[in-house]
């Protein structure tokens, strides 16, 4: 290499061999996880510390194991309104003197409601520590839960809810969340309905609460520049307290999502959108299926990144997006496999039968080659020390443990069981686990020009009004 | 803060060495001086539609440059502004060689890798995300709507740095090889290396990998029209469920006189549950759906914007009457020494916050770079949270005197289709170029 090349304009340069091959990727990076040190407060919950010193910053995570799959059928939502009613207030504050007493220790608590968990966080400088353990105590004990913080919290949730109506990618995920999941608590996110949040009165709130915000299951992880021993002792003098205010939780475990047996095409029209929202997929499996690195490999392939399949095709070879994915969506009893884009609206027909093309194509004629799935397992293993960096990933990472019950050595057992994976496992969890013949078509977008060729796909096509 | 060796090779590529050994990890950032505002009218978009084109194959690494980093475990991106355009990769130590070489291959040998064909394709690709990002997303154009209102159609801020779609259209790949070999190379770069590297072994890479690539010719700073400073009334209409208003302040450019003070300045105001218009308009009396406040620094020039989302049913000439309000009480009382504090605590708190990570958008890298490109010293974050922390009452009062009056501001209404009623009166409607 290296001869003809030129600098156009720039004259002629020396060729140096060296500098014009391609250098190796060198050995690969070595971590293992931090050690947790695990304790048990006197409330009944678990604490687990992670030391990680490289400037003087803690991130706390506190995950309770309740989130909107345990949304009463009735009243989807509910988790995600009683999280906002947290942080509304307590015995010694009101929500804006809460927000005022985290942002005076240069923090701010989110937090996060998932299907399976609800995770409350916060990152501050190691010398508040305590005192952000002490605000987060008071929001899990002595949550005001106020019929008047109900009533503004309902109130921004239902202008949220009329406001995400007009974003094409938020229909079309819950359409299709819906659609995959049907009537199964998986089913809706943790917006809920309007209708649903018109109806939530202050009494559901409280016995939901009751119920959910438990110390036995939950776990609070500190991740950071302190001492273990220092992090435990501080979560006791400020969570050792915490009692639950029911004797025991009402909620009935989730089930495992049957699938709707429905493959179809559903169209939400938006005349004169330039774009269409794609989503085409279906159930997926749960985080504790058998063949998760294998999976984990198959989606890096396939389209988890930039330079996968579906992306090199749909982006880099035909320009008809400016991206797209595929993702294994794993809950804790269920999950989803998709894959979405979001493309010019003539474009439309093209992109879904290139995506079926690809999904038939990796579990059939087109099995992962050698190299490839090569490059796919060395991107996962060698960027698998990119997340070991800040206190925040460490405790997300915990959070992780936590929500799915894993056993601790799975951080270290990671690399080796993904470069184990064959290509062999790689079709065969293809096969099983990406089902062109199952899938739902979700298309958001200017129906006018394409809907007539997508009867083309073999499935119902039917028109949807996505409740919000 | 972040401790640094900062060397000059022959060609003049600027390079910021930064060690860190915590993790078998290297951040390798370089910022080329060039943005949206270095476009000449007629060729809007170019500038990132460039920065694409950077990721497509150089010379000696044809087929692409995310196959070959991310086989290495590496993640990678870049990014356009209206100032300059950053590229970074964050790999494993062993792979620090690598991701050097692929920099210097595509500053120094992109254009035999830019065929037509690799345009056409890259510039459908543009198109796309201007639809996915601004077209097809709620309030997307109003920030395209207010840089042609504000700035005048020669300054360089009048137009997005993603492009006018006519434009983008009719840009052609000389245009591309064109604009490389006036911006991209070695004196209008800089090069920031952060993590696992031994300074001295790193310098030498350096030098063999990057040293001879030639330097290019002298580089004119954009011209920079007078920003006309009147009140205006402009109103878009646009696919949402709630109007919004846009208040705009043409302010001071970054790192310049009263700009950190205009950005504690936006917390106080509307940024946040602690802020004063949260309290007001949000939690006591419910007029508003959504705020939020920002002192927009750009090199250039900045601009200074509230913006607040009608709860149904609310008139925008409400939420414009509470801005103009509570900015009149900043500039008549000034802001508590409680409220003082807590901006001091979080500055502190931010900038350590942002020691974390090497790499990426806003890691240590970056950092270096922006310092380095902005102010010439990459030492400059010390600066910088000084400006912060040494922010008085009387400052606070002063800038919202000096830049945020009534007379000052540019006002956009963006409305649901069809729903006029809803803008501030005397609206004009707006112009978005496509």
């Amino acid at each position: 290499m290296g001869s003809g090349t030129f600098r156009a304009g720039g004259g002629d340069l020396v060729t140096d061999d060296r500098r014009f091959v391609m250098p190796a990727a060198g050995a690969p990076a070595h971590v293992t996880f931090p050690p947790m040190v695990r304790a048990t407060l006197s409330s009944g919950a678990r604490v687990w510390t992670i030391h990680h010193d490289t400037i003087p910053v803690v991130t706390i995570a506190l995950v309770v194991s309740v989130g909107s799959a345990c949304d009463p059928a009735a009243a989807p939502g509910l988790a995600g309104v009683v999280a906002d009613l947290l942080d509304e207030g307590t015995d010694r504050f009101d929500a804006i003197g809460l927000a005022e007493a985290f942002a005076s220790l240069g923090s701010e608590l989110s937090i996060d409601v998932g299907p399976d968990t609800t995770t409350f966080t916060l990152t501050t400088l190691t010398r508040f520590m305590e005192r952000a353990l002490a605000l987060l105590g008071d929001v899990m004990t002595r949550p005001r839960l106020h019929e008047s913080d109900l009533e503004r919290v309902r109130e921004m949730r239902l202008n949220r809810l009329r406001q995400v109506r007009s974003s094409a990618s938020a229909v079309a995920d819950r359409a299709f969340l819906s659609a995959a999941f049907g009537a199964h608590p998986y089913g809706h996110g943790t917006l809920g309905t309007s209708a649903a949040l018109a109806r939530v009165s202050i009494d559901d709130v409280r016995a939901f609460h009751a119920a959910a915000m438990r110390p036995l299951g939950a776990t609070l992880i500190i991740a950071g520049a302190v001492a273990a021993q220092d992090a435990i002792e501080a979560a006791e003098r400020q969570l050792g307290g915490w009692q639950a205010s029911a004797a025991v939780s009402l909620f009935a475990p989730v089930p495992a999502a049957m699938s709707s047996g429905l493959a179809r095409v559903i169209v939400v029209d938006r005349p004169g959108a330039p774009q269409t929202e794609v989503n085409v997929g279906h159930l997926g499996p749960a985080r504790n299926v058998d063949e998760y690195h294998a999976l984990v490999t198959l989606n890096a392939l396939l389209g988890g990144q930039f330079s996968s399949r579906i992306n090199l095709n749909l982006r880099e070879a035909r320009g008809l997006t400016y991206g797209a994915r595929t993702a294994f969506d794993f809950r804790v009893r269920s999950g989803t496999f998709s894959c979405e884009t979001n493309v010019q609206g003539d474009a439309t027909p093209l992109v879904v039968s290139e995506i079926f093309k690809e999904f038939e194509a990796v579990g059939g004629s087109r099995p992962a080659e050698t190299d490839e799935l090569e490059r796919a397992k060395s991107s996962i293993t060698r960027g698998f020390v990119r997340q070991f960096e800040t206190s925040e990933q460490l405790a997300h990472a915990a959070a992780r443990l936590a929500t799915f019950e894993l056993s601790a050595d799975i951080f270290d057992r990671f690399v080796p069981e993904v470069e184990a994976v064959t290509p062999e496992a790689v079709s065969a969890a293809a096969r099983r686990h990406i089902r062109p013949d199952d899938a739902i078509v979700v298309v958001v977008g200017d129906a006018s020009t394409w809907r007539e060729q997508l009867a083309a796909l073999d499935r119902p096509v039917e028109d949807a009004e996505i409740e919000f | 803060m972040i401790p640094f060796t900062k060397h000059t090779l022959g060609n003049g590529l600027q390079v910021v060495v930064h060690e860190d050994h915590h993790l078998p990890l290297v951040a390798v950032n370089v910022w080329y001086h060039v943005g949206s505002a270095n476009e000449a009218p007629g060729r809007s978009g170019l500038a990132h539609l460039f920065e694409h084109l950077m990721f497509k194959g150089a010379a000696h690494q044809p087929h692409g440059f995310f196959e070959p980093l991310q086989k290495a475990g590496g993640s990678l991106n870049g990014s356009t502004s209206a100032d300059r355009t950053n590229y970074w990769s964050v790999v494993p130590e062993g792979a620090t060689e690598l991701a050097l070489w692929m920099e210097a291959d595509r500053m120094g040998w992109l254009v035999p890798a830019l065929s037509t064909e690799r345009f056409e394709t890259e510039r459908e690709v543009v198109l796309n995300e201007r639809r996915q990002s601004y077209e097809n997303r709620p309030y997307g154009l109003a920030y395209f709507a207010l840089s042609e209102a504000i700035y005048p159609s020669d300054h360089p801020y009048h137009w997005p740095t993603i492009g006018y779609p006519s434009d983008l259209r009719a840009a052609t790949v000389d245009n591309a090889r064109a604009f490389f070999e006036q911006y991209y190379h070695p004196a209008n770069a800089s090069l920031a290396i952060a993590g696992d590297v031994r300074t001295d072994a790193v310098m030498r890479l350096v030098e063999r990998l990057f040293g001879a690539i030639p330097a290019g010719p002298a580089l004119l700073a954009p011209k920079i029209p007078a920003v006309p400073v009147a009140p205006r009334r402009l109103l878009l209409e646009d696919r949402v469920e709630l109007p919004r208003l846009y208040l705009m302040f043409p302010s001071p450019a970054l790192f310049t006189e009263d700009d950190a003070v205009l950005d504690v300045t936006a917390d106080l105001v509307a940024n946040g549950r602690t802020s004063r218009l949260y309290r007001t308009l949000l939690h006591d009396r419910r007029r508003a759906a959504g705020l939020g406040a920002g002192q927009g620094s750009r090199e250039l020039g900045s601009l200074f914007q509230v913006v607040a989302t009608a709860a149904p049913g609310i008139m925008l000439d409400e939420l414009r009457v509470a801005v103009m309000d509570e900015l009149e009480r900043l500039a008549t009382a000034g802001p508590s020494e409680a409220e003082l504090e807590r901006a001091r605590v979080q500055a502190e708190a931010s900038f350590l916050y942002r020691l974390q990570t090497l790499g990426g958008f806003g890691g240590k890298a970056d950092q270096l770079n922006a310092y380095n490109v902005y102010t010439g010293s990459p030492s400059y974050f010390e600066q910088d949270l000084d400006r912060y922390l040494r922010v008085t009452a009387a400052d606070v009062q002063r800038a919202v005197r000096t830049f945020l009056s009534a007379g000052q501001a540019v006002a956009l209404s963006v409305v649901p289709q069809g729903q006029r009623q809803w803008a501030l009166e005397l609206s004009e409607p707006a112009v978005v170029t496509s």
